[in-house]
């Protein structure tokens, strides 16, 4: 029965949070409550470590839940459920988008469709910033990051390798 | 690198490990290594993909990936890339479940977080440069990289901003007779 929970929330879930990033939290707080599988203190412990652990949000709190309660046959469950609309939704687009890709309308549909996304991730850097350049040492980390990458090629790894390890030492020394 | 199943499993796998502080940065990621170190796809791939994948239901990271593994080969590619991308993600939490807690009470766990953020932003930040050059091309793509940056300052949903401005792109083009890129 627990299964048939898992599955069925998460499917929901997978389904209706648009907007990707925390769009998923007020239904993971909505779980949390209705079907107690875990507290709100874990939730947010939850949210914490999936910043530094690998993956999305959605898909960490997905296993997280599902271990927990059902150990590793929920966690499968629980996963899979919450990308398989994802995966249903974004292939029927991609064949449609590929049939009609020479129509004009899609093409200027596309036109647009770019120039929109980047002004959101501008929207989602700017939010980043003021969340997490909040501190002197922060903005020094940002300043020299920065600097650095007018002369490194863009590597992520370096950058997020970098910063972990700056935050490492910032924090043996107790400035953060 | 040829591009098969395994392949796209296990870029994605790669992928999925580097994502840390959240799904964003799975934009630099797919750049780095299937846009620049596989050649893949193009810059404007994956800039398309990212802008379809906010006005689709589902985690971004997600669907950005089955995008790209979709374009790569099909269903299966579909599959395979994200299979790989979760997979990581996966492992990690069922490893850290049980010290979960304990872990986000360690001090070196949280300056290391506080560290990884500042990395995401300037991450985020150099994706957006490399988006622009692709995606604002004249007056009417600039005009739209606006008006989706105002709505998404002030928590329009990114569905209506996204539907929105598709359909002033199809307005546009059925006015203007001049071909659209």
């Amino acid at each position: 029965m627990i299964y048939l929970h898992l599955v069925w929330e998460y499917l929901k879930i997978g389904l209706f949070s648009f907007g990707g990033g925390y769009a998923t939290l007020p239904f993971l707080y909505h779980l949390s409550e209705v079907y107690g599988w875990y507290s709100p203190k874990q939730l947010s412990d939850m949210i914490a470590v999936s910043s530094i652990t690998p993956g999305p949000v959605g898909v960490n709190a997905a296993t997280y839940t599902g271990f927990t309660t059902s150990g590793i046959i929920g966690a499968v469950l629980a996963t899979s459920a919450v990308v398989f609309p994802s995966l249903i939704c974004v292939i029927l687009v991609a064949k449609l988008l590929n049939k009609f890709r020479e129509n004009r309308c899609v093409q200027s549909a596309i036109y647009a469709l770019k120039p929109a996304g980047c002004g959101l991730l501008t929207a989602v850097a700017l939010n980043l910033f003021r969340e997490n350049v909040n501190h002197i040492w922060a903005y020094i980390l940002f300043g020299i990051l920065i600097l650095m990458s007018l002369k490194v090629k863009k590597e992520p790894l370096i950058y997020l390798g970098l910063s972990a390890f700056a935050g490492l030492v910032l924090g043996f020394f107790g400035i953060v | 690198m040829q591009v098969n199943f395994w392949n796209i499993y296990k870029t994605f796998f790669k992928i999925g490990t580097m994502l840390l502080g959240g799904g964003y940065v799975i934009l630099p990621l797919l750049q780095s290594e299937i846009v620049d170190k596989n050649g893949w796809a193009k810059d404007e791939d994956i800039v398309e993909y990212y802008a379809l994948s906010q006005s689709l239901p589902g985690i971004i990271a997600a669907n950005i990936s089955i995008f790209t593994g979709h374009k790569l080969m099909g269903i299966r590619g579909a599959v395979a890339a994200l299979s790989g991308v979760i997979m990581p993600a996966f492992l990690a939490i069922v490893l850290i479940a049980d010290i979960l807690s304990e872990l986000v009470e360690k001090h070196s766990v949280q300056s290391m977080f506080a560290g990884v953020a500042v990395g995401v932003v300037i991450l985020v930040i150099l994706t957006i440069k490399e988006m622009w050059n692709k995606s604002i091309v004249d007056k009417f793509t600039c005009m739209i990289f606006v008006l989706a940056f105002i709505l998404a300052s002030v928590k329009v949903s990114p569905v209506w901003i996204i539907l929105s401005c598709v359909v002033i792109g199809i307005i546009y083009g059925a006015v203007n007779s001049k071909e659209v890129k």
